[in-house]
């Protein structure tokens, strides 16, 4: 072989290696169109060079003077080999690191099994503290990092679900609008109808309730809504706002608030109607008076 | 029952702990102390075998940052080396590096070399007469890169897994068995915690060697054991580094000797920027060239006379 040739030239691997850059530009310019798009680390001669030295005796010659006796106890070389089922893309980012994954996986099974059957300890007990290879320091960043990366995720996803939101929203209000004005039509046209029909039978039957009732049949159209809120009383339009927050000395009063107070239309006297609520409120009875209204009596007996 | 456990296993465990801490403190103690061990062993149980693996781990001068984290890393996985002052490259590298190797009585080495501040070589030795290996190294990340969640302890021996492909041919084998010495942490070293909680998986893929270094964590009950069923929810973290060996060379000798293997396929990162440089110059050329080449076409095939051309004008 041409071991001898060769064994000038490794410490100068430089000079070495332009010796050969002549040659093999020329190989891998014939191959030069599809190699262009190459990366750095895939670049690889399309075939063998023939030159290269293999020494297969020679191999095997120093693993026997290197390796450690054969009747070496598994323990001190913790070694698992792990077959790899198929030939994985490299240039498959997933795809390749999940085998890498699955054969630490599996390796790791098989060594604790066997760590098991000796009886050794080989699960840290967690308190067991020792020094790490990553610092504390560094593994907050780490946490910090991943935090951050989830909160940014969970903003994301909440922003969208806002919009489709928004745009939810807007499609069912354009639904309501188109309804109620459907309502409206329709209730116009009951009433021209209905009103033609009179005139048709020549206000005939005038006390016709039939035909009226037909066109409200709900009375839906004179009803206020049915909603019936306790303690507000009929006319007020703030819903109560003015009697809740009346005694609660200053606090700022918003635009609608005043309008609801002073008035912005509807009418003011209902406001001081009592309703069962008020009435049945005790509160403005306190019992201080009471006490006074009895050393005022006591006062008048000595007196 | 549970309780009961706990105490035993604690109890079985702190007495090593100990050792370790003494032996760790007072080195130097070889009346009673470790020196008079390993001898003690030998004559209770002889041929019994006793890794005494020391690994020198250094780099050249004018390396790069990236790399030398990488390095530093290295170090930190493997409690049983030794780090070294940078080493120049140039001349007599060889040489040198034997001497220190022998002066600071590691029995292997690994050694960084970076050139041009961008080619990463991995030397991995077996010190006094060989063999050594030449790496070329890619795809390097670092134990800092925050993508990398997991931790570990310092200096607990990791499991070592290898794809059953190291086994085809020779040259795998041999590098196997180096990575076997270099990265397996000797069993009773005095740097070593009891525990295991990392696994260095080395697999080959495209004729690279691909290192990861996962954490390994397994839910704890609360008796500190491993459930029976608790080894089917293990999970990996991986911790790092990354990287990627390509072989370019196997030698003899440490640092040198006779040529054994030479990786058929290899191209030096060199000539693979010498050709994409010259692939780039030849652009102007090349545009120059096709400009001529239209021109001579042109002249040579002219274009008959349209003989209609003046018929709208009138």
């Amino acid at each position: 072989m041409g071991i001898s040739k060769k064994d000038a030239a490794l410490f100068d691997e430089d000079g070495f290696e332009d010796e050969d850059v002549n040659d093999l530009n020329e190989e891998i310019s014939e191959s030069e169109s599809e190699s262009e798009s190459e990366d750095e680390e895939d670049v690889k001669l399309a075939e063998p060079s023939d030159k290269a030295i293999y020494n297969r005796e020679g191999l095997e010659e120093k693993l026997q003077d290197v390796s450690w006796p054969e009747n070496v106890g598994w323990i001190h070389k913790l070694t698992i080999d792990i077959d790899q089922e198929q030939e994985v893309d490299v240039n498959d980012d997933l795809k390749r690191e999940a085998s890498f994954y699955t054969q630490a996986l599996e390796g790791t099974r098989q060594a604790f099994e066997k760590l098991q059957s000796m009886g050794l300890p080989f699960l840290r007990p967690p308190d067991y503290y020792a020094e790490m290879v990553k610092t504390d320091a560094h593994m907050e960043k780490v946490k910090r990092r991943l935090l951050a990366e989830q909160k940014e995720m969970q903003e994301a996803e909440e922003r969208k679900k806002a919009r489709e939101s928004k745009k939810l929203a807007k499609e069912i209000q354009a639904q309501k609008m188109k309804e109620r004005a459907k309502q409206k039509k329709e209730e116009i046209e009951s009433v021209k109808k209905w009103r033609k029909q009179r005139q048709q039978s020549g206000f005939a039957g005038d006390v016709n309730d039939g035909e009226l009732d037909l066109a409200f049949k709900d009375g839906k159209s004179f009803e206020r809504s049915n909603k019936k809120r306790p303690g507000v009383a009929p006319g007020d339009r703030s819903g109560g706002k003015v009697r809740q927050s009346g005694g609660k000395g200053k606090k700022k009063k918003g635009k609608d608030f005043r309008d609801s107070k002073f008035g912005f239309g509807g009418r003011k006297g209902m406001k001081k109607q009592n309703t069962a609520d008020t009435t049945n409120d005790l509160r403005a009875f306190n019992k201080g008076s009471n006490v006074a209204g009895n050393k005022k009596r006591k006062r008048i007996a000595i007196g | 029952m549970v309780k009961k456990r706990k105490h035993s296993e604690t109890n079985a465990v702190e007495p090593a702990n100990k050792d370790d801490n003494s032996t760790e403190e007072r080195p130097k103690r070889t009346l009673l102390g470790w020196k008079d061990k390993p001898e003690v062993k030998d004559t209770d149980t002889p041929g019994v075998f006793r890794n005494k693996e020391k690994v020198l781990v250094t780099c050249s001068r004018r390396i790069n940052f990236r790399y030398r984290h990488l390095m530093l890393n290295v170090v930190s996985l493997l409690p049983h080396c030794k780090k070294d002052n940078k080493v120049e490259s140039k001349s007599s590298k060889g040489a040198t590096l034997n001497e220190l190797v022998e002066l600071k009585s590691c029995s292997s080495c690994l050694f960084f070399e970076c050139r041009k501040h961008k080619d990463l070589y991995l030397w991995m030795a077996k010190c006094p007469n060989g063999p050594s290996v030449k790496f070329l190294v890619n795809a390097v990340h670092t134990m800092e890169e925050l993508k990398l969640t997991g931790n570990h302890l310092k200096g607990s021996r990791p499991l070592l897994t290898f794809s059953s492909n190291f086994d085809k041919d020779a040259h795998w084998k041999l590098i196997k068995e180096l990575i076997v010495q270099i990265f397996g942490t000797p069993k009773e070293h005095r740097k070593c915690k009891p525990y295991h909680d990392h696994v260095f998986a080395f697999s080959i893929v495209d004729d690279h060697i691909w290192f990861r270094n996962y954490q390994i964590t397994v839910p704890h009950n609360e008796s500190d054991k491993v459930a029976r069923g608790g080894l089917d929810k293990m999970t990996l973290v991986e911790v790092g580094p990354r990287f990627c060996l390509n072989p370019i060379k196997i030698f003899g000798g440490s640092f040198g000797g006779p040529t054994l293997y030479e990786n058929p396929f290899y191209v030096s990162p060199n000539q693979i920027r010498a050709l994409e440089k010259k692939q780039k110059a030849g652009k102007y050329a090349k545009k120059v060239k096709a400009k001529t080449r239209r021109n001579m076409h042109e002249l040579t095939n002219a274009l008959e006379p349209d003989e209609f051309a003046d018929m709208w004008k009138e």
